[in-house]
Protein backbone atom coordinates (compact mmCIF):
# COMPACT_ATOMS: atom_id res chain seq x y z
CA UNK A 1 0.00 0.00 0.00
CA UNK A 2 2.85 2.29 1.11
CA UNK A 3 5.11 1.22 -1.60
CA UNK A 4 2.24 1.77 -4.21
CA UNK A 5 1.81 5.23 -3.08
CA UNK A 6 5.53 5.87 -3.08
CA UNK A 7 5.58 4.59 -6.84
CA UNK A 8 2.80 6.68 -7.87
CA UNK A 9 4.50 9.99 -6.78
CA UNK A 10 5.37 12.34 -9.41
CA UNK A 11 8.86 13.60 -9.17
CA UNK A 12 12.31 12.69 -7.91
CA UNK A 13 13.17 11.26 -3.93
CA UNK A 14 13.17 14.86 -2.34
CA UNK A 15 10.24 15.72 -4.15
CA UNK A 16 8.07 12.43 -3.32
CA UNK A 17 9.08 12.89 0.68
CA UNK A 18 7.71 16.40 0.67
CA UNK A 19 4.05 15.37 -1.03
CA UNK A 20 4.44 12.15 1.27
CA UNK A 21 4.68 14.02 4.17
CA UNK A 22 2.56 16.70 3.06
CA UNK A 23 -0.51 14.02 2.73
CA UNK A 24 0.42 12.71 6.36
CA UNK A 25 -0.12 16.23 7.83
CA UNK A 26 -3.18 16.09 5.54
CA UNK A 27 -4.53 12.40 6.59
CA UNK A 28 -3.86 13.77 10.58
CA UNK A 29 -5.82 16.81 10.21
CA UNK A 30 -8.66 15.36 9.02
CA UNK A 31 -8.23 12.68 11.83
CA UNK A 32 -7.96 15.47 14.47
CA UNK A 33 -10.44 17.45 13.30
CA UNK A 34 -13.42 15.22 11.78
CA UNK A 35 -12.35 11.75 12.53
CA UNK A 36 -11.81 11.83 16.33
CA UNK A 37 -14.28 14.36 17.70
CA UNK A 38 -17.00 11.74 15.76
CA UNK A 39 -15.49 9.16 17.81
CA UNK A 40 -14.67 10.10 20.79
CA UNK A 41 -18.30 10.72 22.53
CA UNK A 42 -19.00 6.46 21.78
CA UNK A 43 -16.16 6.11 24.46
CA UNK A 44 -17.29 6.19 28.20
CA UNK A 45 -15.13 8.58 29.54
CA UNK A 46 -17.60 11.47 28.65
CA UNK A 47 -20.35 10.27 30.97
CA UNK A 48 -20.51 12.89 33.73
CA UNK A 49 -24.35 13.43 34.45
CA UNK A 50 -26.60 11.21 36.00
CA UNK A 51 -29.14 9.97 33.22
CA UNK A 52 -32.31 11.43 32.65
CA UNK A 53 -31.58 14.53 35.03
CA UNK A 54 -31.52 16.93 32.18
CA UNK A 55 -33.74 17.53 29.43
CA UNK A 56 -30.85 17.94 27.06
CA UNK A 57 -28.64 15.42 28.24
CA UNK A 58 -29.17 13.08 24.85
CA UNK A 59 -26.01 12.22 24.77
CA UNK A 60 -24.32 13.29 28.07
CA UNK A 61 -25.54 10.09 29.90
CA UNK A 62 -24.61 7.51 27.69
CA UNK B 1 5.84 -13.93 -4.20
CA UNK B 2 1.88 -13.79 -3.45
CA UNK B 3 2.97 -14.78 -0.04
CA UNK B 4 5.50 -11.62 0.67
CA UNK B 5 2.43 -9.67 -0.34
CA UNK B 6 -0.06 -10.92 2.13
CA UNK B 7 3.12 -10.71 4.57
CA UNK B 8 3.76 -7.14 3.39
CA UNK B 9 0.25 -6.06 3.21
CA UNK B 10 -0.58 -7.28 6.67
CA UNK B 11 2.56 -5.57 8.49
CA UNK B 12 1.38 -2.14 6.91
CA UNK B 13 -2.08 -2.56 8.62
CA UNK B 14 -1.15 -3.27 11.79
CA UNK B 15 1.41 -0.64 11.70
CA UNK B 16 -1.03 1.52 9.91
CA UNK B 17 -4.10 0.84 13.15
CA UNK B 18 -0.76 0.94 15.84
CA UNK B 19 -0.42 4.78 14.61
CA UNK B 20 -4.35 5.62 14.38
CA UNK B 21 -4.45 4.44 18.47
CA UNK B 22 -1.19 6.40 19.03
CA UNK B 23 -2.99 9.22 17.32
CA UNK B 24 -6.41 8.89 18.96
CA UNK B 25 -4.50 8.56 22.25
CA UNK B 26 -2.52 12.05 22.03
CA UNK B 27 -5.86 13.86 20.72
CA UNK B 28 -7.61 12.05 23.70
CA UNK B 29 -5.27 13.24 26.36
CA UNK B 30 -3.77 15.85 25.31
CA UNK B 31 -5.63 18.01 22.05
CA UNK B 32 -9.01 17.61 24.25
CA UNK B 33 -7.39 19.72 26.73
CA UNK B 34 -5.98 21.71 24.33
CA UNK B 35 -9.49 22.29 22.85
CA UNK B 36 -11.08 22.43 26.07
CA UNK B 37 -8.84 25.41 27.36
CA UNK B 38 -9.19 27.97 24.44
CA UNK B 39 -13.11 27.04 24.17
CA UNK B 40 -13.34 27.61 28.24
CA UNK B 41 -11.14 31.21 27.62
CA UNK B 42 -13.68 32.56 24.76
CA UNK B 43 -16.83 31.54 27.17
CA UNK B 44 -15.37 33.39 30.29
CA UNK B 45 -14.18 36.16 27.82
CA UNK B 46 -17.78 36.17 26.32
CA UNK B 47 -19.12 36.05 29.74
CA UNK B 48 -16.80 39.48 30.78
CA UNK B 49 -17.67 41.41 28.15
CA UNK B 50 -21.14 40.28 28.53
CA UNK B 51 -21.09 41.59 32.13
CA UNK B 52 -18.92 44.84 31.50
CA UNK B 53 -21.86 45.92 28.52
CA UNK B 54 -25.11 45.73 30.23
CA UNK B 55 -25.50 47.14 33.26
CA UNK B 56 -25.10 45.69 36.61
CA UNK B 57 -28.75 45.06 37.53
CA UNK B 58 -29.66 45.72 41.06
CA UNK B 59 -28.68 43.26 43.93
CA UNK B 60 -31.79 41.92 45.87
CA UNK B 61 -32.23 43.81 48.80
CA UNK B 62 -30.80 41.02 51.10
CA UNK B 63 -29.98 37.54 51.09
CA UNK B 64 -33.34 36.45 52.70
CA UNK B 65 -35.32 37.63 49.74
CA UNK B 66 -36.41 34.52 49.05
CA UNK B 67 -39.28 35.08 46.79
CA UNK B 68 -37.60 35.41 43.09
CA UNK B 69 -38.26 38.93 42.33
CA UNK B 70 -39.50 39.20 38.49
CA UNK B 71 -38.70 35.65 36.63
CA UNK B 72 -35.53 36.47 35.31
CA UNK B 73 -34.61 35.83 31.37
CA UNK B 74 -34.13 31.80 31.06
CA UNK B 75 -30.47 30.74 30.37
CA UNK B 76 -30.02 29.65 26.88
CA UNK B 77 -28.51 26.50 25.86
CA UNK B 78 -25.09 25.94 25.41
CA UNK B 79 -24.10 29.50 26.40
CA UNK B 80 -22.47 30.35 29.28
CA UNK B 81 -23.74 32.57 32.49
CA UNK B 82 -21.57 32.07 35.53
CA UNK B 83 -18.56 30.98 36.84
CA UNK B 84 -17.05 28.69 39.11
CA UNK B 85 -14.14 28.99 41.63
CA UNK B 86 -13.14 25.87 43.49
CA UNK B 87 -10.11 26.84 45.63
CA UNK B 88 -9.35 23.11 46.59
CA UNK B 89 -8.34 22.44 43.04
CA UNK B 90 -5.70 25.36 42.73
CA UNK B 91 -6.08 29.07 42.98
CA UNK B 92 -6.30 29.69 39.10
CA UNK B 93 -8.68 26.79 38.72
CA UNK B 94 -11.70 29.00 36.94
CA UNK B 95 -14.09 27.39 34.95
CA UNK B 96 -17.35 28.72 32.59
CA UNK B 97 -20.66 27.36 33.58
CA UNK B 98 -23.19 26.75 30.65
CA UNK B 99 -26.47 26.13 30.34
CA UNK B 100 -27.29 22.00 29.91
CA UNK B 101 -25.24 18.95 30.13
CA UNK B 102 -24.84 18.32 26.03
CA UNK B 103 -21.77 16.65 25.53
CA UNK B 104 -21.12 19.99 23.16
CA UNK B 105 -21.77 21.71 26.40
CA UNK B 106 -19.59 19.95 28.89
CA UNK B 107 -16.24 20.17 26.02
CA UNK B 108 -16.69 23.83 26.32
CA UNK B 109 -16.91 24.41 30.19
CA UNK B 110 -18.88 22.91 33.49
CA UNK B 111 -22.78 22.04 32.60
CA UNK B 112 -25.46 23.56 34.50
CA UNK B 113 -28.41 20.47 34.69
CA UNK B 114 -31.52 22.31 32.58
CA UNK B 115 -34.84 23.14 35.06
CA UNK B 116 -32.33 22.61 38.36
CA UNK B 117 -32.16 26.12 40.58
CA UNK B 118 -29.75 29.36 39.61
CA UNK B 119 -26.95 30.20 41.27
CA UNK B 120 -28.01 31.03 45.33
CA UNK B 121 -31.78 30.55 44.33
CA UNK B 122 -33.81 27.89 46.77
CA UNK B 123 -33.23 24.33 45.52
CA UNK B 124 -30.32 22.68 43.98
CA UNK B 125 -27.95 24.56 41.59
CA UNK B 126 -26.40 21.13 39.95
CA UNK B 127 -23.50 21.19 37.60
CA UNK B 128 -21.58 18.41 35.81
CA UNK B 129 -17.94 18.92 34.38
CA UNK B 130 -15.47 16.12 33.25
CA UNK B 131 -13.35 14.44 35.37
CA UNK B 132 -10.08 13.49 32.37
CA UNK B 133 -10.15 15.02 29.27
CA UNK B 134 -11.21 18.17 27.92
CA UNK B 135 -8.87 20.05 30.27
CA UNK B 136 -9.88 17.82 33.48
CA UNK B 137 -11.73 20.21 35.32
CA UNK B 138 -12.89 17.61 38.22
CA UNK B 139 -9.93 16.00 38.01
CA UNK B 140 -9.37 16.56 41.62
CA UNK B 141 -12.81 16.01 42.82
CA UNK B 142 -12.32 13.15 45.36
CA UNK B 143 -9.76 15.76 47.39
CA UNK B 144 -12.82 17.90 48.21
CA UNK B 145 -13.41 17.94 52.38
CA UNK B 146 -16.65 19.22 54.13
CA UNK B 147 -15.74 23.32 54.56
CA UNK B 148 -14.17 23.75 51.20
CA UNK B 149 -15.49 26.85 49.27
CA UNK B 150 -16.92 26.55 45.67
CA UNK B 151 -17.97 29.99 44.47
CA UNK B 152 -19.83 30.78 41.99
CA UNK B 153 -20.08 34.19 39.93
CA UNK B 154 -23.17 34.79 38.18
CA UNK B 155 -21.87 38.66 37.00
CA UNK B 156 -23.86 40.79 40.06
CA UNK B 157 -23.16 38.42 42.88
CA UNK B 158 -20.39 36.01 44.52
CA UNK B 159 -22.26 32.92 46.03
CA UNK B 160 -19.59 31.08 48.50
CA UNK B 161 -21.29 27.72 49.22
CA UNK B 162 -19.28 25.12 51.52
CA UNK B 163 -18.92 21.54 50.75
CA UNK B 164 -21.36 19.53 53.23
CA UNK B 165 -19.62 16.15 52.77
CA UNK B 166 -16.69 13.89 50.96
CA UNK B 167 -17.75 13.19 47.91
CA UNK B 168 -20.21 10.51 47.70
CA UNK B 169 -20.10 7.31 44.81
CA UNK B 170 -23.25 6.25 43.47
CA UNK B 171 -24.63 4.62 40.03
CA UNK B 172 -25.18 6.53 36.98
CA UNK B 173 -29.14 6.56 37.53
CA UNK B 174 -29.52 7.84 40.67
CA UNK B 175 -31.00 10.92 39.55
CA UNK B 176 -32.36 11.78 43.00
CA UNK B 177 -28.77 13.62 43.83
CA UNK B 178 -29.88 16.82 41.77
CA UNK B 179 -33.07 16.75 43.29
CA UNK B 180 -34.11 20.60 45.30
CA UNK B 181 -33.34 18.47 47.85
CA UNK B 182 -31.05 15.79 47.52
CA UNK B 183 -31.40 12.12 48.62
CA UNK B 184 -28.33 10.47 50.66
CA UNK B 185 -26.81 14.19 51.10
CA UNK B 186 -27.68 14.61 54.57
CA UNK B 187 -29.91 17.76 53.94
CA UNK B 188 -33.45 18.24 55.24
CA UNK B 189 -35.67 20.47 54.25
CA UNK B 190 -35.54 22.74 51.53
CA UNK B 191 -32.10 25.32 50.70
CA UNK B 192 -30.10 26.87 48.65
CA UNK B 193 -27.93 24.01 47.38
CA UNK B 194 -25.36 22.74 44.94
CA UNK B 195 -24.53 19.84 43.66
CA UNK B 196 -21.37 19.06 41.44
CA UNK B 197 -21.21 15.21 39.74
CA UNK B 198 -18.19 13.80 37.85
CA UNK B 199 -17.93 10.41 36.08
CA UNK B 200 -16.10 7.57 38.86
CA UNK B 201 -13.96 5.92 37.99
CA UNK B 202 -11.45 8.19 37.20
CA UNK B 203 -11.06 6.96 33.16
CA UNK B 204 -14.86 4.91 33.57
CA UNK B 205 -18.13 5.32 33.70
CA UNK B 206 -19.62 2.88 35.80
CA UNK B 207 -20.54 5.11 38.69
CA UNK B 208 -20.75 8.92 39.49
CA UNK B 209 -19.32 11.14 42.37
CA UNK B 210 -21.23 13.64 44.05
CA UNK B 211 -20.22 16.31 45.81
CA UNK B 212 -22.73 18.64 47.77
CA UNK B 213 -22.64 22.50 49.21
CA UNK B 214 -25.17 24.76 50.84
CA UNK B 215 -24.71 28.38 50.28
CA UNK B 216 -22.53 30.04 52.54
CA UNK B 217 -22.08 33.74 51.91
CA UNK B 218 -23.48 36.21 49.38
CA UNK B 219 -21.52 39.49 48.13
CA UNK B 220 -22.51 41.93 45.33
CA UNK B 221 -19.82 41.84 42.56
CA UNK B 222 -19.43 45.68 42.99
CA UNK B 223 -17.22 44.84 46.95
CA UNK B 224 -14.62 42.35 44.59
CA UNK B 225 -13.93 38.97 45.41
CA UNK B 226 -14.91 36.61 48.41
CA UNK B 227 -11.86 36.33 51.20
CA UNK B 228 -12.39 33.14 50.04
CA UNK B 229 -10.27 33.27 46.35
CA UNK B 230 -8.11 35.82 47.88
CA UNK B 231 -5.28 33.00 49.01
Amino acid sequence: MYGWIWRHLPGNAWVRGIIALMLILAVVYALFQYVFPWAEPLLPFGDVTVDGASAGGAGAGR
Amino acid sequence: MSVRLVVRTFSELCITVGALIVLFVVYFLFWTGVKAADAAEGEIDTLQSQWASEPVAPAPPSASASAEPSDPAPYRGGKPFATMHIPRFGSGWEWPVLENTEVKTLQKGLGHYSGTARPGDTGNFAVAGHRRTYGDPFKDFPKLRPGDAVVVNDGTTWFTYRIAKKPHRTVPTDTAVVDPVPRSSGFEGAGRYLTLTTCEPEWGSSHRLIAWAHLDATRPVSEGEPPELAD
